[in-house]
């Protein structure tokens, strides 16, 4: 610090500069200090992983700057030389009701099946009152991001489908 | 203890002394006829509430440099230093230590500094250190704070170590093999271009060529990515891994066991959350244990986790309280469904800490540690909490990882300046696991009770990690909830990783010595086990991503197999470069022990 070359000199602001200095310093040496013995101890053994680690970090991001990796990786083939469709198509049937159910379709179609959504609620509220007697699930969805996401008249790739169920609409195949 | 190995191999590592420069080695064994050294500094050394120890005379004297008359450096410019000659008790500032280590030697090299209690050799020009007079500051530092009454609590009988125990390779005996031989036949390996084939039996490894056993896609069902990638990552943790494919829940049995209590119990027994129609009760371990024997069965087309979902939906809707579920309290829920239906069955007691209770406590229970300390007295008070995992703020604002830029100008110029650029500005894990450790200011609106104080006094608060899980998860606190606003965003800022973390910085017994000044001193809570050193070391072995917005987003599971990294986007699995792991914005990690220990079973039993 070079206070002692501002051009205020009374003794005052030397005090004033000196003192803080002093304190300057003696957070220096404190720093200075704890650094020396963690050093010495060995306390920072890993140093030199940690900094490896960030260089194979910034090495990775410059060379894939993009995340263009993730778009298109429905389209690709998989390790195991497959490729599969957008909505999965693999026909089981349904636990609750037996029905069968197209994969892809599973989870909008137990939603309502078993009760949980509040859409199912209002639609087929008669038939769910016996129902949710012995559940315990409270009028506020869990099941939110299916209902707000896949409007139940729609599939989620924008094709447009009856209101009826969706079982009777997609059969045995993907539109 | 009478060797010690370098600090780099870890051994140790709490009770390393570094070898002593001729001078101290020379004033430890003569002590000047003392019993033991540093005694004479014993009744010097003072310590304040929250401060450093300090050596002073009398409890409020100044000292002041006998040559130049200097209190604290000023007069010679050399700054607020100052060396008590350990031998004769004069006191010098820097300037005029050497000079007084010249002229009164042999005998009088050793100082130490009046202001930090740190050892100075005045003729080497160091600091020096000695593990006796460490742990003479340190016991200054304890009975201080033990004259405020810190009652800090014991610890929990659950985390009593039990004694470690070498493991023993099982090997069956001749009946074991014959029932081996008969009731089961080995999995056929498909051939690795063509999934449908038969294959041929493979009781080896499976080759380089051919993809790891396990690797199967899992159907999206609707929406259920977030139940995909925990799942991709639950099924390639090794310990969970093994404790299904070894058997240990075998889902028939249980099944059995089920019906036979349902039964016994007088038939149905209405609706209640684990059984919810009057059938059996839920059992999520069970249903894990399906998907185990699915995807390790050599079927490479991907598997429909619908019955899980279905098992899931029957176990969880009592969460209704949340809105939207996202795959860090999917994951949550998961390991408490697989709790609660072996507490159930079994009576185990509740204590999670040290993983009696379930395989899933026993692989991802931790032990975390809070310490409010008083910052007017002192007082600290300690409780201990049971984690699943760790969850960890990201810093919207800049944050400077603590790589020491020294270094950088030690080696070759460019290179690394423009390296440590790069670096200032990006989060980091270890950041985020150094600012969850850092001690908090609690806001005055939260003041805390101080015992000792007997009112309501400001506070800080330290986090630390008592007991480490075999498998530590971390979960990235991507969503911010705003609730003025009413909604929530996410924070897309990159998020740097390490493959390889030691997680010893941020262990109880670490902090707690960085607390006493990082001295020399077996401190309680320290396990005495050398080898607990590398019982912190951890690998990655999964990352589950989340790229898009907070409606409409996308959860990918990255896994690490063989030091291979396999991409997992429901039903896809390719095979991905570590640049691309490195690079992708990770929402949760999860990294395992890299080397397992035993312990002596409190079970009479089980031998």
């Amino acid at each position: 610090m070079s206070a002692s070359n501002d051009g205020n000199s009374s003794p005052r602001s030397q005090l004033a500069s000196r003192c803080f200095e002093d304190l300057l310093d003696s957070i220096i040496v404190d720093v200075a200090s704890e650094c020396h013995r963690i050093a010495r101890l060995g306390l920072d053994r890993n140093l030199e992983e940690e900094e490896e680690e960030l260089r194979l970090s910034v090495q990775a991001r410059v060379a894939d700057p993009s995340s263009s990796t993730e778009a298109n990786s429905k389209n690709v083939v998989d390790i195991f030389g497959l490729t599969h469709p957008a909505i999965a198509d693999e026909i089981f049937e349904c636990m609750n009701c037996g029905r069968p159910i197209v994969a892809g379709r599973f989870a909008p179609h137990l939603e309502k099946c078993m009760g949980k959504g509040r859409k199912a609620r209002k639609v087929t509220r008669s038939s769910t009152i016996a129902r949710t007697r012995h559940s315990r699930g409270s009028p506020v969805s869990v099941y939110a991001p299916y209902s707000n996401a896949t409007n139940s008249n729609r599939a989620p790739n924008g094709t447009t489908g009856g209101s009826g169920e969706e079982y009777a609409d997609y059969p045995y195949g993907v539109p | 203890m009478s060797s010690f190995s370098a600090p780099s191999t870890g051994r140790r590592r709490n009770l390393y002394a570094p070898p002593p420069c001729p001078h101290l080695a020379d004033y430890r064994s003569n002590a000047h006829g003392l019993a033991k050294p540093f005694r004479s500094l014993q009744p010097c050394l003072r310590v304040r509430p929250l401060g450093r120890p300090e050596i002073r005379r009398e409890p409020q004297e100044i000292p002041r440099c006998s040559p130049c008359s200097a209190a604290d450096g000023g007069g010679c410019g050399m700054g607020p230093r100052l060396y008590a000659c350990l031998a004769c008790a004069a006191v010098c500032c820097p300037a005029h230590a050497p000079s007084h280590a010249e002229e009164c030697r042999p005998g009088h090299e050793i100082a130490v500094d009046v202001d930090r209690a740190e050892l100075f050799c005045c003729a080497c020009g160091d600091q020096v250190y000695d593990r006796e007079f460490d742990k003479a500051v340190v016991l200054a530092q304890i009975a201080a704070a033990a004259a405020n009454a810190s009652a800090s609590c014991s610890l929990p009988e659950s985390l009593r170590k039990r004694r470690r125990v070498d493991y023993r390779p099982w090997t069956p005996d001749p009946r074991e093999w014959a029932t081996m031989r008969r009731e089961s036949s080995p999995l056929l390996l498909p051939d690795a271009s063509d999934p449908y084939s038969a294959g041929a039996a493979n009781t080896s490894t499976s080759s380089p060529s051919s993809p790891p056993w396990g690797l199967r896609g899992l159907n999206n069902l609707g929406n259920t990515c977030f139940m995909n990638s925990v799942l991709q990552a639950l099924l390639h943790t090794p310990p969970l891994r093994n404790y299904f494919l070894s058997d240990r829940h075998n889902r028939f049995v249980c099944q059995q066991k089920r019906r036979r209590k349902k039964d016994g119990s007088g038939g149905s027994m209405g609706g209640d959350r684990r059984n919810p129609s009057g059938g059996l009760p839920v059992c999520l371990a069970c249903d894990l244990d399906a998907i185990y024997s699915g995807v390790f069965s050599g079927d490479r087309t991907p598997y429909s986790p619908a019955k899980f979902l279905y098992r899931w939906w029957q176990y969880a809707s009592k969460l209704a309280s949340y809105e939207q579920q996202d795959a860090h309290e999917f994951f949550i829920s998961m390991l408490d469904g697989i709790h609660e239906n072996v507490e159930q069955d079994q009576h185990k007691p509740q204590s999670q800490g040290n993983g009696d209770c379930c395989i899933a406590h026993r692989v991802f229970s931790g032990v975390l540690r809070s310490d409010v300390t008083c910052t007017i007295c002192g007082f600290t008070s300690t409780t201990y909490d049971p984690c699943l995992d760790i969850s960890l703020d990201l810093d919207s604002n800049q944050n400077y990882t603590n790589v020491p830029t020294t270094k950088s100008h030690a080696c070759n110029g460019e290179n690394d300046l423009i390296l440590s650029s790069q670096i200032c500005g990006v989060s980091t894990l270890m950041g985020c696991l150094e600012r969850f450790t850092r001690p908090e200011r609690l806001d005055s609106d939260q003041k805390f009770f101080c015992q000792h104080c007997k009112v309501r006094q400001e506070s800080l608060k330290q986090m630390s990690i008592r007991k480490l899980p075999l498998v530590t998860g971390f979960h990235i606190k991507r969503f911010a909830h705003s609730s003025i606003k009413k909604m929530s965003r996410k924070v897309d800022r990159y998020l740097q990783f390490p493959f390889s973390l030691d997680m010893a910085p941020y262990l109880s017994s670490s902090i707690l010595r960085s607390r006493f000044g990082n001295r020399i001193f077996a401190f309680d809570g320290d396990d005495s086990d050398a080898a607990i050193d590398l019982a912190s070391e951890f690998e990655l072995f999964a990352v589950i991503t989340h790229s898009g917005t907070i409606e409409a987003g996308h959860y990918v599971t990255y896994l690490r197999l063989s030091n291979q990294w396999y991409k997992c986007d429901d039903a896809w699995i390719t095979h991905v470069s570590e640049n691309i792991v490195r690079d992708s914005q990770a929402y949760m990690l999860f990294y395992v022990q890299k080397t397992l220990y035993y312990e002596a079973s409190e079970d009479v039993s089980a031998s």
